[in-house]
Order: structure tokens, then C-alpha cells, then sequence
């Protein structure tokens, strides 16, 4: 009796396991190939984020509330420093007008519609992250029935910080760059060096310990500095142009020293997103 | 009896609760949680599943479907929070039997369930590291998992076990 108790445990461990990992393999293939994931699982995902707001938002406006209390503290001294920034934001800014004035007249002229460069944004709240270690996943408000679609990239403050990976009717979940998973940071990035060469290539993880992001197969000779900006290239898929990723940190080898690695500090705090911009192409 | 008590109802609301406070813990203080390279994981899910164990231990003849809610809270677990389906479904419930199990040996107290708890907590976070692993989620390596993920993830989680013991325990009287 004891014997056939033991043997049918064994098997019950056995076919959890196996059927654990059908269905890993199944989602995981799934989250790969479709741009949505299955009917059913998308009208949980959005009764479940339905539901959550109810917590979230009480949640997110207490921790906003401290946060506001802390920020204060500093404010003078913050509001000293912004204030010279300003200053010379404003010019930078009517030059930027009048350049992107000039651009949209430019294109008109030839008759070039959208190129790489244009996109519109959806601006849009963090409602939670996923609680685990490995998977650095925001869910974000809007989903396609904002227009969202599966790999556009997000903002937030002034960089990228990853890509949709999943698209519900309401919300959706974003991958941040800090995932070091196989499909998540790949963004082709180029940089515009100090003697105006363009160097292109492409983002292939995430380092933990120093919190830069890394860059690889660079295979061009010019000389890249350190504080050069990255921007993405918008080649190969929904990415825009010359959304600012961040500068670079350091120049090395890469591992075999047949190419340049670079190691880039990122333009935003990755660890503290409240509010995101998908930034979505015409197509 | 456990048809008849308002943890019917009460035990799967706060059982939803905490598995969306989970998320809205790790969002509002990802700052710190998430500090790079250390990680710590909040699962208040699994701390109000194994309390209810407990409990219901306690408490003789009261048997409750917590390996059921378990399943339930696993699936919405991996739909909602990580989008592949099949890891926390499984380990959820497997956190209940161990806990079960655990409990037969092991007269509960708040001690002994401090232990118990260390033990899931380490069983989940290992389990769910190998599935990750084993679907090409994660790449870190089994050192860097004990040191960044497994320690600073237990340390908080037991941190909130000592907390939240005595408050949990009380609104389990209030709802039985």
C-alpha cells in the first residue's frame, strides 16, 4: 500500500512537470509568433488590470503623496538649479521650432510623407510591476484599443527604457531594458561621434552590476568617446529615429577583441517609472 | 465550518488583495526593491496562503480549498504578472502541500512558522529561477541567483512574515 501511495505521487510530480513545461514552451512560443496573445487570456489580463486599478491607484497615490512630502525638502535648491537650465532651454527650444518648422516644409517640398523620424505618442500610467527578480516588467495603462502594438518602444522621461511585449485590450505589458531575457533589449542604436561619423549598431544586454546598458558588433573604426549620445537608428521594425537611449560610459574590447563593446549609461532611471510614452509609427 | 464563516468570501478577496499588492509594492518602491544588482521580491500571496495553512491547523476541525485558491491565485499570477503560463500555477499549490506537509510534522506556532516559511520561500524562488532558466527568462548564474535574488527576497519576505504575523492572524479570527 505504502509502495503504490510512493509510485503515484512519482507520477503525479512527473505529469505536472511535464505538463508545466508544454505550456511554458506553448506561452513562450505564443508571446514570440502572435502580436496578441490568446482571446481568453486577454479578456483575463483585462478584468484582472480592471480589478488592480482599484488597489494601484490608492497605492501609487499614497507613495506619489510621500514622494511629494520628501521632494519638497530639496525643492529651493533644485528650483535655483532648473532655473539657469531654463534659461537656456528656451532657446535651444524656438530653435527647435523653427527647425522642425523648417524640416515639415522641406518635406512638403519633396513630397516625403513620414520618414524614420516621425512618430505620435501615447502617453500613459504604470498601474504595477511584475514582483520577480528576472523578468523587469511594467503593465502600463493603455492597450490596443489605444492603439498600442506588440514591439513598439516606450519612454519615459527623456530616454527609452524598453518595448510592449504583450497587448491586452486595456493594458499591456512592457519590457524594460533591464531584462536580460533573449528577445528583450535588442533596439538598433547609432551614435553620431565627435567627427560626425555614424556609427551603427546594435543593444545586446543589460550589465547588473554597473547598471549600463551594453552595445555590440561594432565593427567601424571611428573613434567613439566617452559622453557620445546614442540614439535608436529606427531601422528593422516599429522604431522611431532618434529616441535618446543614453551616452556612452566606456569604450572596450569586446570579449574576443574583434569588435568594439560600449557600455552606456541610460538616459532614465530605470528603476522609478510612474508615467511612459509608446511612441507609435505610421506604418 | 468552513461553509458557513465568512472566510468563504473574506479568504479569496484578501487572497486577490495581496497577490495585487505584490505588484503595487514592487512598482512603488522598485527604487529600492530593485536596486541593481539585489533584488527583492515581495509575495505576500504566498505569505496569506501559508498563514492560512497554518491556521487552519490551528483551528482542528476547519479544512479550507486552499490548494484550490492556490491554482486560481497561480493563474492569475502568471497571466497577469509574467504573461507565461505554467510555472507559479504549479508551484502555488506545491507551496500549500509543503506547507501541509510541514505542519503535520511541526507543531505551528510563530517561530515554526517562521521556518516554514524560510523553507517556501527558499523552494518557491528556487523553482521559479529554474523554470526561468529553464525557458531562457533569466540568465544569471545559480551564485549570483543565492546572492542578489534569493537572499534579499527571503530577508524581506521574512521580514513581513514578523510584521504581518499577529495582523493576519487576528483578521483570520475576525473572518472565521
Amino acid at each position: 500500500m505504502q509502495k503504490f501511495s510512493f509510485n503515484r505521487r512519482l507520477v503525479i510530480i512527473i505529469v505536472c512537470l511535464i505538463v508545466s513545461f508544454a505550456l511554458m514552451t506553448v506561452s513562450v512560443a505564443i508571446r514570440n509568433k502572435k502580436s496578441t496573445p490568446p482571446l481568453i487570456q486577454q479578456f483575463g489580463n483585462d478584468i484582472v488590470g480592471l480589478t488592480d486599478r482599484v488597489v494601484a491607484v490608492p497605492a501609487n497615490g499614497l507613495s506619489g503623496s510621500v514622494g511629494a512630502v520628501s521632494e519638497l525638502l530639496n525643492t529651493y535648491q533644485e528650483n535655483q538649479q532648473l532655473k539657469q537650465q531654463v534659461s537656456e532651454l528656451a532657446q535651444t527650444k524656438v530653435r527647435d521650432q523653427t527647425l522642425a518648422k523648417e524640416n515639415k516644409q522641406l518635406k512638403q517640398e519633396i513630397k516625403l510623407n513620414d520618414s524614420l523620424t516621425d512618430y505620435t505618442a501615447i502617453s500613459s500610467a504604470v498601474i504595477t510591476r511584475t514582483p520577480s527578480s528576472w523578468q523587469n516588467q511594467v503593465i502600463i495603462n493603455k492597450g490596443s484599443s489605444a492603439g498600442v502594438v506588440k514591439n513598439m518602444p516606450v519612454m519615459s522621461g527623456s530616454g527609452l527604457v524598453g518595448r510592449v511585449a504583450e497587448v491586452n485590450k486595456t493594458n499591456s505589458k512592457v519590457e524594460l531594458i533591464t531584462d536580460n531575457n533573449d528577445s528583450a533589449n535588442r533596439f538598433a542604436v547609432q551614435i553620431t561621434t565627435k567627427s560626425g561619423k555614424t556609427v551603427n549598431g546594435v543593444l545586446s544586454g543589460y550589465n547588473n552590476t554597473t547598471g549600463q546598458i551594453t552595445m555590440n558588433n561594432i565593427t567601424t573604426k571611428a573613434k567613439i568617446s566617452k559622453g557620445d549620445k546614442v540614439v535608436t537608428s529606427g531601422l528593422g521594425g516599429v522604431t522611431p529615429k532618434g529616441l535618446y537611449v543614453g551616452k556612452v560610459a566606456k569604450a572596450s574590447g569586446d570579449d574576443y577583441g574583434l569588435s568594439t563593446k560600449l557600455n552606456i549609461n541610460p538616459a532614465t532611471d530605470l528603476s522609478d517609472l510612474n508615467i511612459v510614452t509608446v511612441a507609435v509609427t505610421k506604418q | 465550518m468552513y461553509r458557513l464563516s465568512k472566510l468563504r468570501f473574506g479568504f479569496p478577496i484578501i487572497l486577490f488583495l495581496m497577490l495585487l499588492l505584490d505588484g503595487s509594492i514592487s512598482q512603488n518602491f522598485s527604487a529600492h526593491m530593485f536596486h541593481y544588482p539585489t533584488a527583492m521580491v515581495s509575495h505576500l500571496v504566498v505569505l496569506w496562503l501559508v498563514c492560512g495553512v497554518l491556521f487552519e491547523a490551528d483551528a482542528n476541525d476547519f479544512e479550507m480549498p486552499i490548494g484550490r485558491w492556490a491554482i486560481v491565485a497561480g493563474i492569475v499570477f502568471d497571466l497577469y504578472y509574467t504573461g507565461i503560463f505554467g510555472i507559479y500555477i504549479f508551484i502555488f499549490p506545491l507551496l500549500v502541500y509543503l506547507t501541509r506537509l510541514l505542519v503535520s510534522y511541526i507543531r505551528p506556532n510563530f517561530l515554526s512558522g517562521l521556518l516554514i516559511y524560510f523553507i517556501d520561500i527558499t523552494v518557491l524562488e528556487a523553482l521559479g529561477y529554474l523554470a526561468g532558466r529553464a525557458i531562457h527568462l533569466s540568465s544569471m548564474s545559480g551564485t549570483d541567483f543565492m546572492v542578489n535574488t534569493l537572499g534579499p527576497t527571503l530577508a524581506f519576505n521574512l521580514a513581513m512574515f514578523v510584521v504581518l504575523f499577529f495582523p493576519i492572524r487576528w483578521v483570520y479570527n475576525w473572518l472565521k
